[in-house]
């Protein structure tokens, strides 16, 4: 049978029914990625994959029923998993082994699924592209001579090149969305604490979430009922009921209040994206939906105001890798000074310095003011601007990337125009809210754009239904 | 807006707090490459903010649990992870004479 195909709720109603068993599937999909391999989007197939899937077949004859019972499933390598290897794909965390399971991981193994490996990532989620992954560049699923996206590239790349069913990305400035528009699949930013981030391994907390990569947005909706839900470990984490997001799905936005925004409209003028974002209105339009003219007056400044948080918040963040505790031990170190000098010098790559350099020097006296402090009033404002808009519309909508996924080395010497990638995609980090990225369309070199679909706080199901009923357009 | 200078001073002073090492050549890289992005990030100078109260806890959704004790991961496991152990603890070369 050819399982990469089929959907995740397919494939998971399949196994459920014991129609196919999950060592059949498991052993497909690692035949898939070994065959694949040339796309650098897995660091490690994990060796007890198969067993867990036999483990599972016992349990599912035995009356196990879960969400995700012998299914599957590929982490980005930020993401803990007790006893496994989570490098964040850096030199620094290379042989770090998880001693506990992170929250999301728990989740999944409760509704059955097999975590059959980790995927390649930009080191510690910073990048748009891979091309910082201290190891491989993963390639685009849909054209190798071009990036994949970042920093969930090689979660992206597997699930459209049918690695796997779904896998897992995180989220800080569009870590997600970016890659799943690059590689033309669905990929969503949950609302902030709406899935624990306990177990992951953090960057900048305050932005960034756990979110799924997937086909379509229906096993998109599956898959985030199985990873929403807070934990105790996690006190930014939502301890409120789980929805069935898949129950939001009706298939008709009539009436719906959809926002443009004029700051977007301003921006986008002369991007390749543009055409297809306006047909997508349009389309929206034409079957009912209200399109409001909306305004976010600093909407152009969320790039900068990201710029300043998440790199405070990474500098903190990587303070604990000091060359002690975790992994990586300079061989050249002779006192303590040197262990912290050498090891994380020796360990962190270009862009990850930068960042901490970038973190430190915002936030050092003299400058605290003017940087971190005025993008944290600058954060309060876009939220009461964009509160203004969700008064009266359910949702924005926006393009996911400028263009088409660019040339690989074509960035990667120039870190500000890697930072324009996160454009449209910093806005709901920093307001917190929900957002998908939902392929629609194609360019002038064929490959995918991405329509992001923005929420106010907690709105995942009307996110989900005016994405599905875009997708069906659009999916041909 | 008038571009921000920085000074290879200002850069060595950065890399100290930040605990990191850099060649010569490395420094005086950072110093055009530093001047780009405060280029980007100082428009955040032209924004007026001054009727906005800072909230540094910036999504009002945090829930404490109750301050109950429960067991913690053996210290075996924890110090799995560590470069060099001794004793049950994390081991650094002799820091006082």
């Amino acid at each position: 049978m050819n399982f990469e195909n089929m959907s995740l709720i397919e494939l998971a109603s399949l196994i459920q029914e014991q129609k196919v068993s999950s060592v059949e599937v498991t052993k497909y999909f690692i035949d898939k990625c070994v065959e694949k391999q040339n796309l650098n989007a897995i660091l490690e197939i994990f060796d007890d994959a198969i067993s867990q899937a036999e483990e599972m077949d016992k349990k599912i004859k035995n009356g196990f029923k879960g969400k995700l019972a012998g299914v599957p499933v590929i982490i980005k390598d930020n993401i803990l998993y007790k006893g496994k290897k989570a490098s964040c794909s850096s030199k620094f965390l290379e042989n770090y082994v998880a001693q506990y399971n992170s929250t999301v991981v728990d989740h999944m193994l409760k509704e059955g699924a097999i975590i059959l490996g980790r995927a390649n990532m930009d080191e510690f989620a910073m990048g748009s592209s891979t091309e910082n992954s201290a190891f491989v560049t993963t390639l685009n699923a849909l054209d190798p001579t071009r990036v994949p996206g970042g920093s969930s590239g090689g979660s992206a790349c597997a699930v459209a090149a049918g690695l796997c069913p779904v896998a897992l990305g995180t989220d800080t400035g569009g870590s997600i969305r970016q890659p799943a528009s690059y590689n033309g699949v669905v990929g969503i930013k949950p609302t902030y604490g709406r899935v624990s981030r306990y177990g992951v391994v953090a960057f900048a907390s305050s932005l960034e979430q756990v979110g799924p990569i997937t086909k379509n947005v229906k096993d998109n909706a599956y898959m985030l009922s199985v990873l929403a839900g807070g934990s105790e470990n996690d006190e930014t984490s939502l301890k409120i009921d789980v929805p069935d997001f898949l129950s939001y799905i009706k298939d008709n936005i009539k009436g719906m209040k959809i926002a443009v925004l004029k700051e977007v409209e301003e921006v986008v003028k002369g991007l390749d994206v543009e055409k297809t974002y306006h047909d997508v209105i349009k389309f929206l339009s034409n079957n009912g939906a209200e399109i409001i003219n909306a305004s976010i007056p600093d909407f152009t400044l969320t790039l900068p105001c990201y710029y300043i948080i998440a790199p405070a918040e990474a500098t903190s963040n990587l303070g604990r890798f000091d060359g002690v505790k975790y992994s990586r031990r300079s061989q050249s170190a002779t006192n303590i000074d040197d262990i912290y000098l050498k090891s994380r010098s020796e360990g962190f790559g270009k862009e990850v310095k930068r960042r901490i350099m970038l973190g430190n020097f915002v936030l050092s006296s003299g400058y605290f003011d003017a940087y971190y402090n005025k993008a944290k009033k600058l954060q309060q404002k876009l939220k009461l601007e964009a509160s203004k808009v969700f008064s009266v519309c359910d949702a924005i909508i926006l393009p996911t990337t400028t263009g088409e996924a660019f040339k690989i080395g074509e960035k990667v010497n120039d870190p500000i125009s890697m930072y324009k990638e996160d454009l449209f995609t910093i806005l709901a980090n920093v307001l917190g809210v929900p957002s998908i990225s939902i392929p629609c369309g194609k360019g002038k070199n064929n490959l995918p754009f991405g329509i992001q679909i923005i929420a106010n706080n907690l709105n995942e199901g009307i996110i989900y239904d005016i994405a599905n009923f875009i997708e069906k357009e659009y999916r041909g | 807006m008038k571009k921000t200078n920085v000074t290879i001073e200002e850069v060595r002073r950065l890399a100290a707090l930040s605990a990191l090492e850099f060649s010569e050549e490395e420094l005086q890289a950072f110093v055009p490459e530093f001047e780009n992005i405060l280029e980007l990030v100082d428009q955040v100078k032209n924004c007026d903010v001054s009727d906005v109260e800072v909230q540094y806890s910036s999504h009002k959704l945090s829930q404490l649990r109750s301050d109950i004790a429960k067991d913690s991961l053996p210290q075996e496991e924890i110090l799995l992870n560590s470069p060099k152990t001794k004793k049950g603890s994390f081991c650094v070369p002799k820091m006082l004479d």
